[in-house]
């Protein structure tokens, strides 16, 4: 049985059909990839499974019950965390209070109160590599640093599912490698994931299956490597730079990086 | 990008705190002068008339400033239509005693419940909105509610209504500064719960706080509630003590930009803020205020601090902000930058 099932999802803004019957589903425990280029959807359907956008068609169950058209606090209690692509720190808070907040609103079972929360989020931080900067405001964090704070926030609601949106753009080689052993670390303790990522690397190293949107439509579903073989990928969404290289570990890692900037990111 | 750490600037508001905090006690305890035991103690008289109608206004304030400060300082919602749950909660007391004969101090207790309700009708549509959409529909709000009281009949149109007159300066005193404690409290206990860490989640970024968990609608709505009804408990004590009450004196927009100037240039978001802002920009306001001239002036002086307020804090009022924003040359390029976009 599978954990989240995305059935026929749809998704247009005025003309941009973003989303077109986007089916997959993914098992408990998994780690599952989705890749695509820029623009391709990705966000946007992390937007829908988190019930920030409503979908115009199709339908995205949870757990074996429909989550379409929920509220996103709704969804989040029920145990589904994300992260923003262009992070969303809270500014006037604290690392350690940002984490917090996550502990505070999102975890299913019971109401912590301050305080209970602010250990708790001790405990992520310590996860992500944040501990010895908890007590800095948000300002005082770098780019890299924000984005684990993103992760830690949503970490300590903890998720059965944690929806990370490219995390690791824009972090350099050891970077990224501390954040596989994150990434590997968070799943072993049974937290199903759903990665967005542009670097190869990370899909192939961390995900069991991966998905290729591609103008908002699924293109392959399949094991990372026999996906970034597929021609179809390659033409689509690496190009040919890639396709001369030749091999999954050749190719460009930031084409997306932290720019473009938008609604919903 | 460099992100470089700016350490709050606290000197201002450090003053403000203290200012405030030697006024309270001198407001507090000054009053007891005039009663016949203090007389007895031999205490010096330090008060009149005039001076309890002064601090019976500052404390007034400080109760539309800090509730104003729920929705706009720590939600991040500038209501700019506040004035509606004062006069709402003026006219409740005003229709009770006057009309319907109750005894002020049962009227007083339903003071804050009708503003209460009406901020939960307007507040399920209003608050969906952003930004600038949310100012505006929000004084839309404040001016209307005026204009149609104006033009009710059962509530005595535009004669207004009158109320039989009770004296005591110092009752009116102690319950002002008792609405004025009570808000403060309020606020306190808001900032020391899971409330006011999922406002303060809202005020930063609405759909973090959302997918976090944060019923932002509930407490949206349940922030405007609260503000709606410490606001309108001061406009109930403020009926019978006025013992009139009209369009004019409990809808003045007027009083908006005033709640809002007070809290922001005291520290939105923070808790005694508010409480200095109201008390040394009501002193200002009360002692340029003294007719002719005087009164002109102080009209343009509140226009040039809210056009100043305006351009030193980082995307207007709207966006209020907690440590961020302080009056700063580094917020003043940041606006620049940003409005000239
Ligand atoms: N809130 C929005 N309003 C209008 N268009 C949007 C919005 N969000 C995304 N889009 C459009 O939908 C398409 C997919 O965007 P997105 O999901 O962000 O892609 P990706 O994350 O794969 O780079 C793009 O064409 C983008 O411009
Ligand atoms: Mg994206």
């Amino acid at each position: 049985m599978s954990q989240l099932a995305v059935r026929g999802v749809s998704k247009r803004f005025g003309g941009v059909a973003a989303l077109t019957e986007v089916t997959f589903s993914v098992e408990p425990g998994e780690i599952f990839g989705i890749i695509g280029p820029n623009g391709a959807g990705k966000t946007t359907l992390l937007n829908c499974i988190s019930g920030l956008y409503d979908t115009d068609a199709g339908e995205i169950r949870w757990e074996d019950r429909s989550i379409t058209g929920l509220p996103a606090h709704r969804i989040a209690r029920l145990g589904i965390g994300r992260t923003f692509q262009i992070v969303r720190p809270f500014g006037s808070m604290t690392v350690r209070e940002n984490a917090a907040t996550g502990a505070l609103f999102g975890q299913p079972s019971g109401r912590l109160q301050p305080r209970q929360a602010l250990a708790y989020a001790d405990t992520v931080l310590d996860l992500v590599g944040l501990a010895a900067k908890r007590d800095y405001p948000v300002r005082r964090l770098t780019v890299p640093d924000r984005k684990r704070l993103e992760v830690a926030r949503a970490l300590a609601m903890r998720p059965r599912l944690l929806l990370l949106d490219e995390v690791m753009a824009g972090l350099n080689p050891v970077e990224i490698e501390q954040a596989l052993d994150m990434v590997r670390q968070v799943n072993r303790q049974g937290v199903t994931m759903v990665l967005i990522e542009h670097v190869m690397r990370v899909i192939v190293g961390v995900c069991t299956r991966a998905l290729v949107l591609n103008f908002g439509r699924p293109l392959i579903e399949g094991k990372p490597e026999a996906v970034l073989r597929d021609p179809r990928v390659i033409e689509a969404y690496l190009g040919e730079r890639y396709a001369r290289q030749g091999g999954p570990d050749a190719s460009p890692t930031q084409a997306d990086g932290e720019g473009g900037g938008g609604a919903g990111q | 990008m460099t992100q470089r750490f700016r350490p709050p600037a606290t000197a201002l508001r450090r003053l403000f705190v203290g200012g405030a905090a030697i006024a309270l006690v001198y407001v507090v305890l000054a009053p007891l002068s005039s009663t016949d035991a203090g007389q007895q103690l031999g205490l010096p008289f330090l008060t009149d008339r005039l001076w309890f109608r002064v601090a019976t206004t500052v404390a007034m304030f400080v109760v539309l400033a800090s509730a104003w400060n729920i929705i706009g300082g720590l939600t991040g919602y500038a209501s700019f239509g506040n004035v509606a749950f004062f006069g709402l909660g003026a006219y409740t007391t005003g229709v009770l005693v006057s009309l319907r004969q109750w005894p002020f101090g049962l009227a007083l207790l339903l003071a804050p419940v009708v503003p209460a309700l009406f901020a939960l009708v307007i507040g399920i549509p209003l608050l969906r909105l952003h930004g600038h959409y949310f100012a505006v529909a929000s004084l839309g709000v404040g001016v209307a509610v005026g204009e149609v009281v104006n033009n009710l009949q059962p509530l005595g149109a535009s004669t207004g209504l009158f109320l039989p007159i009770v004296r005591s300066n110092l009752l009116f005193f102690y319950l002002m500064l008792a609405a004025a404690a009570l808000a403060v409290l309020v606020t306190w206990v808001i900032l020391h719960t899971r409330f006011g860490y999922g406002l303060l989640a809202i005020r930063e970024n609405e759909e973090a706080a959302a997918v976090i968990g944060v019923n932002t609608t509930f407490y949206k709505v349940a922030a405007l509630m609260i503000a709606a009804a410490l606001t309108g408990l001061a406009g109930g004590i403020f009926a019978q003590w006025n013992t009139f009450i009209n369009q004019e004196n409990v809808f003045p927009i007027e009083y908006n930009v005033e709640m809002i100037l007070m809290a922001v240039l005291g520290g939105a978001g923070t808790l005694l803020g508010p409480v200095a802002g109201a008390v040394t920009l009501e002193l200002v306001i009360l002692r340029l205020a003294g007719g002719g001239a005087a009164a002109a002036y102080s009209q343009i002086g509140l226009g040039v601090l809210l056009a100043v307020t305006v351009i030193f804090l980082p995307r207007g009022v709207i966006d209020f902000f907690g440590g961020q924003s302080r009056l700063s040359l580094w917020a003043l390029r940041r606006s620049l930058r940003e409005t000239s976009v």
